[in-house]
């Protein structure tokens, strides 16, 4: 069976138990059957004693269930939950979520038990899904496992990323406050222990989803590395790939009498594994929701020629600085413009801007310079991406340059990022033109960031053509 | 002479001194210096490399051989002196005589370890003694195609002196060919392969030649 249709009953149960099923609000188990209930029609609680819990007849033992039920989702204690998965695969429910902890990560006695698990796994063939899971959450459904706040209302328009990791917490902590300011998600996917499912089954998945353009990854560990660097190669030429790999690991006792050693010591050969293989490095939480969402709503561009449009000077400098930054990696350039964009955009702006990349409109234009500058630089064939610094302060800038800004953005095959601090309403701003399909960020520094995630993505297909000659 | 016989004949198992790692890099077609090993009680007569020299004490139970003297560089007339100097210091190694690499420019190193979780990979960047502070490396699992190679070098800080930096005239593309080489070379190893550096590497007369090497293997 193909992984598409062995992880179907995951992402698109028909019918849904929950093992540990509790009538007790803030229970894990009460709180994922209220979430559930809201979009699975076939739920079935299991509890020893009780007989109905938010409204739904519950059943006393697993034996009991009906047949055929595409996914269950445990949620009791680890010692429990081994014989209870053994009588799911018994009754042959094809999936299990195990939210449940206590298992490989405290060591001991979870080791021993995790252990069960796998072994149930190899028995029965049934695919498992943690332990140590927050599951699973679809926007493009509803559906959904995760029993704590996780922006899953912000999140709920979906998108083209997603989102596969290690740790339940790090995933909706980053993806909560990442929604503030829109982020589009096809999926969230929480790994946990990785009893039987793997990041390379995720990355199989996503692949041959359609929706999806973008698979992020956090990740401690990439238990089959090679098969899965040699996946992620395949996969990157159509779909981005990015990944925080947290956890450094030591190169061996061994490896220490090498310079090779030392220098690898701390985990530099994950970097370059990462670049051989077409994958993008984050190095944390911010950094990873950032460029997944610039590589999965951005046109990929050219080359490294950056356009910067600002009313503020300040900022146009700071920018500036940025881009030049010599030793960030991948490198990025300010636009030199033609003659003809520099006799237009003289045209276009008042006698005392700076009509020199970057561009300085003044805190004297309006919307109509801004919008025109921004046009006549996206023209400039010396133009690969454009980031417009936007400010709302200035008299002659109206709420409405968002919508002006983005629709002429828009009309061209180039990114345009943008940058906008308005104090408090920050957020509001940044949300308005995520909604007009915009990316934009509330630092200079993270939206200089998001371009060089751009031209490394532009720089990594390039590659693979060359690869190809 | 097949990696398996080369292994075999190791005088310590799993760790092979200079001059048998530099046996393995003439296989891989790796240009090293031109020298003979002399064990102990063996004479050098002196016609048979031509001078100036290197004089090296030769033994992989010796890691910081540069630290303790056992390096004598532009070894002329005076080898006899020299030579009976390390034998009296070192009396059970043998010595690698070498003759003397004439270079001008950076050093590099090559080095290849088995990471835990990717398995073989390779490193290139700034080599020499002051390596692990410039910290100017790149890895890449191995093997690696050449144009691999050639990405690995344009990473580096450094790269510009392989492609002109004021003046220096350094051929990039054979780097990458040897990085390439030792890539194959560590593949072949397979699960014998533990580590290996090539520190420094050198351009000399229009070749990179590797100047030093220790490897360590799996037993």
């Amino acid at each position: 069976m193909s992984i598409t249709e062995d992880l179907k009953p995951l992402f698109y149960p028909e019918s849904v138990a929950v093992i540990g099923a509790s009538s007790n609000p803030g229970k894990v188990g009460n709180i994922i059957l209220g979430v559930l209930k809201k979009t699975v029609k076939n739920l079935y609680p299991v509890h020893p004693k009780a007989e109905e819990i938010l409204g739904l007849k519950v059943f006393n033992k697993i034996e009991d269930l009906p047949d055929n039920i595409s996914m269950a989702v445990v949620t009791i204690s680890a010692s429990q939950t081994v014989e209870a998965v053994r009588s799911c695969a018994e009754k042959g429910i094809q999936i299990i979520v195990i939210v449940s902890g206590g298992f490989g990560e405290i060591g001991g006695e979870g080791t021993a038990l995790e252990k069960e698990l796998v072994s149930i796994h190899k028995e029965y063939g049934i695919r498992l899904l943690g332990p140590n899971s927050l599951g699973i959450f679809l926007p493009e459904t509803g559906f959904d496992t995760i029993f704590v706040e996780h922006g899953d209302k912000a999140l709920s328009g979906g998108g083209g990323i997603a989102f596969i990791t290690q740790s339940g917490s790090v995933g909706t902590e980053a993806l909560g406050l990442a929604s503030n300011a829109g982020f589009g998600m096809r999926a969230f996917v929480g790994v946990g222990n990785k009893v039987d499912l793997t990041e390379t089954d995720f990355l199989n998945y996503f692949a041959e989803d359609k929706e999806t353009n973008c698979i992020a990854f956090y990740s401690e560990s990439i238990d089959d590395g090679k098969i899965f660097l040699e996946k992620a190669r395949e996969v990157s030429k159509k779909k981005a790939i990015v990944i925080l790999k947290a956890g450094r690991t030591e190169a061996g006792q061994s490896a220490v009498s090498s310079h090779t050693g030392k220098l690898a010591g701390s985990d530099k050969v994950v970097s370059g594994a990462f670049r051989q293989y077409g994958i993008q490095r984050a190095y944390d939480e911010e950094e990873i929701c950032d460029a997944s969402k610039s590589l999965s709503m951005l046109p990929i561009p050219d080359g490294n020629k950056v356009a910067v449009i600002t009313a503020a000077g300040g900022y146009g400098v700071m920018c500036t600085d940025y881009i030049e930054q010599k030793d960030a990696g991948i490198k990025l350039h300010l636009a030199k413009f033609s003659e003809k964009t520099t006799k237009k955009l003289n045209e276009i702006n008042l006698s005392f801007a700076s009509t020199k990349n970057p561009v300085d409109i003044t805190a004297s234009a309006g919307d109509e310079i801004y919008v025109d500058t921004l046009e006549a630089v996206l023209k400039d064939e010396g133009v690969d991406i454009v980031i417009c610094l936007t400010f709302f302060t200035p008299p002659a800038i109206t709420n409405d340059l968002v919508k002006k800004i983005s629709n002429k953005a828009l009309e061209f095959n180039k990114p345009v990022i943008t940058f906008a601090q308005y104090g408090p309403y920050t957020n509001k701003y940044l949300k308005e033109f995520y909604d007009l399909g915009m990316v934009g960020f509330s630092s200079v520094y993270r939206t200089v960031r998001a371009a060089r995630f751009l031209v490394e993505r532009s720089d990594i297909l390039k590659t693979f053509g060359e690869d190809n000659e | 002479m097949s990696n398996n016989n080369w292994i075999d004949g190791l005088n310590i198992p799993g760790k092979p001194d200079e001059w048998e790692v530099k046996e393995l890099f003439k296989a891989y077609s790796i240009e090293t210096p031109k020298g003979i090993l002399l064990k102990p009680g063996m004479e050098f007569k002196g016609t048979e490399l031509e001078q100036p020299l290197v004089v090296k004490v030769c033994d992989s139970k010796i890691l910081h051989k540069s630290d303790i003297g056992g390096v004598k560089l532009n070894v002329k007339k005076d080898f006899g002196k020299v030579i009976a100097e390390m034998n009296h210091s070192f009396p059970e190694s043998n010595l690698l005589i070498e003759e003397m690499v004439p270079y001008s420019g950076l050093e590099f190193i090559i080095g290849a370890l088995v990471d835990p979780d990717f398995g073989p990979a390779l490193m290139v960047g700034a080599g020499g003694i002051l390596t692990e502070l410039y910290k100017d490396v790149t890895f890449r699992l191995a093997p690696i195609s050449k144009m691999e190679a050639l990405r690995m070098l344009n990473e580096l800080t450094v790269s510009e002196v392989l492609t002109g930096y004021r003046g220096s005239k350094m051929d990039i593309s054979a780097l990458a060919d040897l990085i390439v080489s030792v890539g194959t070379l560590i593949t072949e190893l397979g699960s014998s392969f533990n580590q290996l550096d090539i520190n420094p590497v050198v351009f000399s007369d229009g070749k990179w030649v590797a100047l030093d090497g220790m490897s360590i293997l799996n037993l």
